[in-house]
Parts: C-alpha cells; structure tokens; sequence
C-alpha cells in the first residue's frame, strides 16, 4: 500500500506543480500569440504562433544593454549580499558582544519602513552627493540586506559550537573559524539569499525608475515598463517582455538549487 | 550566556598561581568586541549610509506637510495627530491585519507540506522544486490576472465548484466583503515557492540519523514530525513567520494590481494608502508619518518574538 | 560532520574575487556615466552666445511605440539649433508621475517636461513651471492654448490631444436592420438602439461606456449640469442633472453592458470585445483607431458622441512645459515649440499615427483625415466644436479617485445613485477648502 499511497502523493505533487506552471505558460503562450491579449482568459492554445513580440521587442529597446545593466547590477547585488551577510550573520551568530540584541534589532528595523517611503529621502541624499543616475546610486541599496542577515544567523547558530571549539584548539582565530568551518556549513543557506537576493535586485522597479536618468542605464522593468502606453498596450510584447525577465531568475534558482541540497550526507525523511 | 573557554586557556588559568581574571576576561571581551565591528562592518556602513539615512529622512519628512513639488512646510506633530484621529488609518490598518491572519497560516502550513514532499527523493524533485518557485518570480501582473479568471463570480472555476457543490459564490474581488480574501488566497498561493525553499533548507539540516534514531525507537512518521523534525525545523521556521509579518504589514503589489485598493477601500492597505498619499494625493508628509506608525508596530512585533522566541525555538 | 574541502572551496574564493572584481568596475562605471551630467552652468549663458547648451526634457507621451519618432524630431530640431543638445528620457505614462514628483524633489527635474492636461493644474499652482513668453499668434488652436493657462499667464503649451467619439458595429446595425448613429443621436436614441442590440445569449453587447470620473463630468456637462460653481467653492454635480448623468451611466452595467463581475474594466476588454464583434456601439477614444483598423473583418465607423440635452466630447489635451528651475528657458522654450508646432513635428506625428497635433490651421490635419478607417474622421474635429474639459483642481487625483469609488459603489448596487452622488460631492466639496 506504500507504493499507492505514493502514486497518489506523486499525482499530487505533478496536478500541483501544473497549476503553478499555469500562469507562466500562459504568459507563454500570449507573447507567440499574433496580436495576444490577455482578455478572454487565460489560453494554452495558439493557431499561429509568432516571434513578432520578441522582434518588437528587440525594435522597441535597446534589449542586450538593458539585459545587461539588469544583470551586472543584480549579481553584484547578490555577491555582496552575501559577502556582508556573511560576516554580519557570523557577528551576530557566533561573537558574543555588549549590546548584540539592540544592534540587530536596528538591522532588523531597516526592514520595516517600506520602500516607497524611503525612495525619496534616498533620492535627495543621493543627488545632493552627485551619485544620482549612476550605476553605483542603483546598487547603493541592495549591498546588504537585513533579510540575508537574519536568514544567514539562523543558519550560523545551527552550526554546532563544537567544531568551533575543535578549531580554536588548533589555534584558528575568528577568520579560520568563518572561513573554513561555518561559512561551508550554512551552504544551503547562502543559496538560498543568492537567489532572493538576485531576483529582488533584478524585479526592482520603484527605486531605478526614480534614480536614473540616462538610457544607458535603463534596468529591464523599467524597460518593461515603457510597454504600456498612456491609452493602449501591446499585451503579446508584454508578455514577452515578461518571459525575458523571468528566465534568468529561474536558471538562477536551479543553480542554486544543487547547492542548497548539497553538503549533507544524508537526507530524506523516509 | 554562556562562552566556552577552550581547554588550552582553562588548563593554564588552572595551573599558573593566581593570574588576574578580570583583566583576562576584559581584554578577550575586547578583542571579541574589536573582532564584532570587524565583522559588522561591511554590512553596518551601506545599512546607515543608504538605508538608516533616509529612514531618519522620512521622520524629518513626517513633522511637515509636502507635496513633493513645493517646499516643504512645518506642522510637528500634527500628522501624526490627523492620522490618528481618521478612521481610515485604522480601517487600513486592520485591513492588513487581517491580510496577515489569513496569508500566514496558509503560506505556512503549505509551504512547510511542499517542503516535506519534495524533501524526499524521487524523480523530477528538481523540476517540481522549480515549478512550484516559479510564480513566486512570475509577475504580479499575470498573477492577479489568473486569479481574476479563477475567481470570476459569473464563471470563474472557483464560482462554478462552489456553485456544483450547492455552497455560496461570493462575489469574490468584486465584492467588498471578499475582496481581501481574494488578494490573500492569490498571495499565499504565489508565495508559497518562497516558503517551501526556505523550509528546505531547514529540512537540509536536519541529520539522517536523529530520524532514523527515533524510527528505530518506535516513533510513528507524525510523532518523528512533531517531536523531531518540527523542533528542529524551529529555526527557519522562526524566519518565516518573522519575515513574513514584516513583509505582510508592508503588502502593496498584489493590492494595487488586483483590487487598486478596492471596491470602496475594502482592500485598501497601510502601505496602499502611504503610496496613494505619497504619489498620487501629493501628501507626503502624512505618508511618512503613517509608515512611522507602520514601524512602531512592526517593531513591537518583532521585538515580541525575538523575545519569545527563546522558549519555541531550538538549535541542533 | 562530513563536509567538502577544497574544490568547493576555491570556487567560493574565486566567486568572491569575481564579486569584488565587478563592484570596483562598477564603481569605476559611475564617472562613465557622469559624463552626460550638464555641463557646469556658465554663468549668464544665453543662446545668443556660440556655447553648447544642453537640455534636459522628459517624455511620456512617445513611450509604447514612438520613441523613435520622437528622435526625429529632436534630430531636425538640433540640425536647426546647433548650439542646443535635447537629452531625452522617455518614461511610462503610468509611472511618469511618480518620477517627476521625486525629481521635483531632489531638485533634478527636468528641463522641459510633459505634462497631461489633470495634473498641469497641480504644477502650475505651485509655482514650478516658467511663463512661456511670446507666444505666437493663431499658431495654436485656442481651447487647447487656454486649457494650459493658469491665472492669466501661459504656462505649457499644448503638445497633442485625443478625444472621444463613439465607435459602432455597422455588421451589427445591418443585421438588425437599424439605422446607423449620426451626429444628432441623443442619449434616447442610443438607449433604444443599445436595448435592440442586446443578445445576451449570444453574448453580444449594445452599449459600452466606462463608469468613471471622466465618463461622468462627460455625461454631466452632456444635460447641462456643471461639477463646480462659478467660483469654485463648492462641487455641485449632485443635483439633478448630475442624478441623470450618474443613471445613464450606471443603468447600463448589466443590462445593455457587462457588469464588473464579468470582466468589464479588466484591462483591453472592451477592446477585445468590439474586435471581435460583440459590441454594437463603443464610447472611447480615437487612440483604438489604428487597433481596429488592423482587425480584419470588422465593419465599423465613428461619429460624433450623442449628448443629452446638448453636445459635449471630451478631449484630454497633452502638453509641455519649461521646469522654473530649468538654467536655460530660452532654449527650453524653443526646444517646447518646436516640438509642438513646427512643421517637421506636426508631419511626423501624422505621418507615424502618434497623435494630433494642436495646431490651429486644421488644413495640418488633411493628412489625418483622409486615412481610413473610419471613413468619419471628420468626426473626430467636429467633436472639437463642444468640448468639455476635465474638472482639475490642485487634489484632482483625489477627487477622480472619490467619483469613480462613489459611481462604483452605485453601479455594483450599494448605494443609490442619489446617495452615491451625495456623498462624492461632500467628499470632493471637502478637498477645496
């Protein structure tokens, strides 16, 4: 009976995982779709499919430096991220110093104002150091995240302390202790900030919209964006667009997928 | 509080005659001091620099009256007081209460199943993780699109289950009664990719061996699940529900783009009315203040559960 | 513990130089793009000097299509001002606002900037825009050059403008054996025809007409009724012209048009519905001509949108203006006319559909009026006889917000219209003062 009672489980898993395939396919199929809409409903039929919303969409844009802005930023996000969560969770996990409550209580307080309010005051603050439009002010607030930390200390503190007793006895300082020992074991949970960290810098819309100037700078929601006309919208070379965003996120989580199983010896639950 | 003195330096303190204890221990406390701004650092000068700065920005902002365009004008506390005193800020408020009581237990409860399933081998578990992170990255545009469609009262599936089975069909967004619902039932399916990844990697680190101890000892899979696997899991867990209270007392994309806030302001959210004000009403100031008041009760929150989190949540 | 050595090691290292390596490149990337900064203002620098000015001036009204177009003109502009360089932003009409208000802000706004006719009001109250000094004469159509005065000075000129006229299905009129809407339907005929029309089981619709502010003022201005009083103190659209307006509009969800349960107001439905032939008749913009001109099979035509007790169309106008701030406001201002009445741009924006350009001389507009479909264009400039502008005060987004949710609240049948109404013109009365 366990082999039915896995069919099922398995059938299951498959319906589901079709109905969360669903709108991306969708999406799919409108940008191939002639002249698609997204009226009507949603559609996983095509009589003639076509290209012509992704050769518009080359036409409408500049796609390959767009593409590339969007992706220069979001790695660097993403790496620095994770080098300065990292050592912020490894500060907050491992040392035990005066006052370590209320200072990651204030990192965590860096995630409760919510962006569209800070957008502005940041914008001043950039202009008024001549950062603004430039590649450096688009970066500016994705280096760290408070969520990254958090996500990374939790991970830390479920590093045993014993392998770093057993290090320190051989003499390792703190570095020794970060570098070979804890940062290798939270392996999954840095994955796992690379690709928010990558998919949130690479959806960020309000604050590039608002930071740039010139085109040589455009991030492809903003790009995106520029689809959608004042009266009319071309849904097929949205979507479209859409597609091209999408794509890079998820080759990213796959890849990061093999890490984030990877480093136990044993696994499953069975 | 416990710090583990290492064998070495407990075994010297033993022998050498009388050393001066204090002194040892304040400079190591220094030292672990020095060695915790070292380690602070990289992340502590962007967080002030770029994200502390403007949050101090929008309290200045918060005591005057702006639209963005002109100067701005003083008015103290003023903002605070008419926020206070409207019952839209509380209707608001409420609004993302209940938004959160709903989502989180959904987005929870299914993600941590996700988990649990995909956990264990079998074929395809790659593409299944995959598939079921893909909305999380899917726009909202589309999202809301589809659960449109889903939740159509004339003949959206849901209506027409609902319909077969002799149950009521709500009127779903369109309704002002349902219309958070509606925006809840599409985020917690959407967000759920995002819950099951992280609560992987928590499964991740759970040892083989602790559950086939307690397999051995007899335990049946629910009680491994209660006893073993969810204390362990207590971690992320604790993640989860922090950040996802964070971040649901700051919803705003799926509100915009499925019900603009509506009908009638039944969906409308904190952070709904701080981007309407700020943006579209040209009133920032009182934008500002509201998110102050957003923060307050964010960080009461928060504070809360790292407080409590000392008696749920365990460490392997 | 079992945990990998080396190999996976030196690729953490090697990603962490790589990571480092790409942030010092980008933080050299940041003078890159210094360099299309303005230059240095030169003190007292007028246009009459041999100096290289540069101006700024973002755009919305080129985006989804015709930013191409837009280069054009900037190009044939720039041949015949050497001495003046336009850098160009072109931003989504949705978001447009959100950029400029923050512009406006870190003090980084542009020199010339688009402004939509709703929120001219809003800019020019506040004192940021400059006075455009000199306009020539008979170049601009009146209405639209008055719509971007505020308190006696021009403060914008008028860019482009649409309007709305009403589309009809001639395969759906033939088949029912009905005559075709002309330009001296009123409100009556349109009710008779839409009910003849009507198949709900076919799914075909006689009558399609948003329930939203600016159907409303629309409808109001239609029988007569006015939104403010003469000084514009008080709103007054609740009384019992307004009452008429609001019913004709609401009546029609769920009899003769698809309620919001069936999808109406979900984006490009009405598009998609008379594309396809299941609606008879259509109140929306000419900005669909190009659409409909493109679905094959389709029989249609447009004319002049039926008023109650009088005519009345309404027109969104957009325009451009010079920043206060801006360092250069007599290039701006050349750069602003140019873009909206010199020959080269008024040919481009026919040549390329983009829009109508707001010139004065109609003679300009042949070239749009010939193409067909529709056959009646000239519909489209006899609506410029009785127009109506949108109600804008300085909260206008506020108050847009507050009709649309009242009217929404009496079409869905949770309030009376007489109630809704009441409430809206409290509300909108409340945001005078």
């Amino acid at each position: 009976m366990r082999k039915a009672r896995r069919v099922l489980l398995y059938v299951g898993v498959a319906l589901g995982a079709a109905a969360m395939l669903f709108p991306f396919l969708w999406t799919v199929v409108t940008s191939i779709t002639p002249h698609g809409t997204l009226a009507g409903g949603p559609t996983l039929w095509v009589e003639d499919p076509t290209l012509d919303a992704y050769r518009q969409l080359l036409d409408a844009m500049p796609m390959w430096r767009i593409v590339a802005n969007s992706f220069g930023i979001a790695i660097a996000s993403t790496l620095l991220q994770m080098v300065t969560g990292a050592t912020a969770a490894y500060a907050f996990g491992r040392l035990q110093f005066r006052g370590r409550g209320v200072v990651f209580g204030l990192y965590l307080a860096t995630l409760m104002i919510p962006l569209q309010v800070l957008v502005v005051p940041l914008f001043i603050e950039m202009t008024r150091l001549d950062l603004h439009d430039t590649y450096f002010a688009l970066l500016a607030p994705s280096i760290t995240s408070a969520f990254g930390i958090f996500l990374l200390k939790q991970a830390v503190e479920g590093v045993p302390r014993e392998l770093d007793e057993a290090a320190t006895i051989d003499g390792a300082g703190h570095l020794r202790i970060f570098w070979r020992i804890v940062l290798p074991l939270v392996r999954p949970a840095l994955a796992t900030l690379a690709v928010f960290a990558f998919m949130n810098t690479w959806n960020s819309f309000l604050w590039p919209l608002v930071v740039i100037r010139s085109p040589e700078l455009m991030t492809l929601p903003l790009g995106l964006a520029t689809l959608q006309g004042q009266f009319t919208t071309e849904w097929d070379v949205v979507m479209a667009g859409s597609v091209v965003s999408i794509v890079p996120i998820a080759i990213v989580y796959v890849l990061a997928q093999r890490h984030i199983i990877a480093g136990m010896a044993h696994t499953g639950l069975k | 509080m416990t710090v583990t003195t290492p064998p070495v330096e407990a075994a010297a303190v033993a022998a050498a005659p009388a050393p001066r204890k204090p002194g040892a221990r304040t400079r190591r406390r220094r030292t672990t001091a020095l060695w915790a701004i070292a380690f602070l650092l990289p992340s502590a000068v962007p967080l002030v620099a770029f994200t502390l700065t403007p949050m101090v920005g929008s309290l200045w902002v918060s005591l005057h009256d702006w639209n963005l365009i002109s100067p701005m004008e003083w008015v103290g506390l003023g903002n605070y007081a008419d926020l206070l005193a409207d019952p839209e800020t509380r209707q608001v408020f409420w609004h993302t209460v209940a938004f959160i009581a709903g989502y989180l237990p959904l987005v929870y409860v299914g993600g941590l199943a996700l988990a649990l399933v995909l956990n264990q081998a079998f074929r395809g578990r790659t593409f299944f993780r995959a598939a079921y992170f893909l909305p999380v990255v899917t726009s909202w545009v589309v999202v809301a699109l589809v659960w449109q469609w889903l939740l159509n009262p004339s003949n959206g599936l849901v209506n027409q289950v609902l319909g077969a089975l002799g149950l009521p069909q709500p009127g779903w967004w369109t309704d002002p009664t349902w219309a958070l619902p509606s925006v809840i039932l599409a985020s917690a399916w959407k967000d759920l990719g995002f819950v099951m990844v992280i609560l992987l990697a928590g499964l991740q680190a759970i040892p083989g061996d602790i559950l086939e101890a307690a397999r051995v000892d007899g335990a049946n899979a629910w009680q491994r699940f209660r006893s073993v696997t969810l204390p362990l899991l207590s971690p992320s867990t604790f993640f989860v529900v922090v950040i996802s209270l964070i971040n649901g007392f700051q919803v705003f994309d799926q509100v915009y783009v499925m019900t603009g806030g509506g009908p009638g302001g039944s969906s409308q959210v904190v952070v709904g009315q701080i981007y309407d004000l700020t943006f579209r009403y040209g009133r920032a100031g009182e934008a500002s203040a509201l998110s102050w008041l957003l923060f307050v009760v964010v960080l009461a929150i928060t504070g809360i559960q790292l407080r409590v989190q000392k008696r749920w949540v365990t460490h392997a | 513990m079992h945990r990998r050595t080396t190999p996976h090691r030196s690729r953490l290292t090697a990603v962490a130089v790589l990571g480092l390596a790409l942030t010092t490149m980008l933080g050299a990337c940041t003078q890159g793009s210094a360099s299309n900064d303005d230059p240095p203002a030169d003190p007292g620098s007028d246009s009459t000097e041999a100096e290289q000015v540069t101006i700024r001036y973002t755009n919305f009204t080129a985006e989804g299509g015709h930013e191409a177009d837009l280069d054009a003109i900037v190009a044939a502009f720039e041949e015949e001002n050497p001495t003046i360089s336009v850098e160009v932003q072109v931003l989504p009409y949705a978001d447009y606002f959100t950029a400029l208000q923050t512009a406006f802000a870190g003090g980084t706004a542009a020199d010339v900037v688009d402004l939509n006719y709703d929120n001219f009001v809003t800019y020019a109250a506040n004192g940021v825009l400059a006075p455009i000094t000199d306009v020539p004469e008979g170049v601009y159509a009146q209405s639209l050059l008055d719509a971007f005065s505020y308190e006696g000075q021009q403060l914008g000129l008028p860019q482009q403008f649409s309007n709305v006229v009403l589309f009809y299905n001639k395969g759906l009129f033939d088949a029912a054996g009905l005559e075709y809407p002309t330009a001296d339907w009123t409100w009556d005929d349109v009710r008779e025809a839409a009910t003849a029309l009507t198949d709900r089981e076919a799914g075909v619709w006689g009558d399609y007409q948003p329930i939203s502010f600016h159907e409303f003022y629309k409808a109001l201005a239609q029988s007569g009724g006015s939104f403010f009083n003469a000084d514009g103190t008080e709103a007054t659209f609740a009384g019992p012209e307004g009452i008429e307006a609001a019913t004709w509009l609401v009546e029609k969800s769920g009899t003769v048009m698809p309620t919001e349960a069936d999808g109406a107001g979900t984006p490009d439905y009405d598009v998609n519905l008379f594309a396809e032939g299941k609606l008879a008749m259509w109140h929306t913009g000419i900005w669909n001509f190009t659409r409909m001109g493109e679905t094959e099979g389709l029989e249609w035509d447009v004319v002049v949108e039926p008023g109650n007790t009088q005519k009345a169309s309404a027109l969104f106008p957009d325009g451009v203006a010079v920043t206060a701030s801006s360092e250069h406001p007599e290039e701006a201002q050349l750069f602003a006319e140019y873009l909206t009445s010199s020959d080269t741009a008024v040919e481009t924006r026919l040549a390329a559909t983009w829009s109508l350009p707001p010139v004065a001389d109609q003679s300009k507009l042949d070239a749009y009026l010939e193409v067909t479909p529709p056959e009646n264009r000239e519909a489209v400039v006899e609506s410029l006889d009785a127009v109506v502008l949108a109600p804008v005060i300085e909260r206008a987004q506020e108050m847009q917000d507050i009709v649309t949710e009242e009217l929404g609240h009496a079409a869905a049948g949770r309030k009376t219209v007489e109630q809704a109404l009441t409430d809206a013109q409290e509300r909108v009365t409340a945001l005078l003062g």
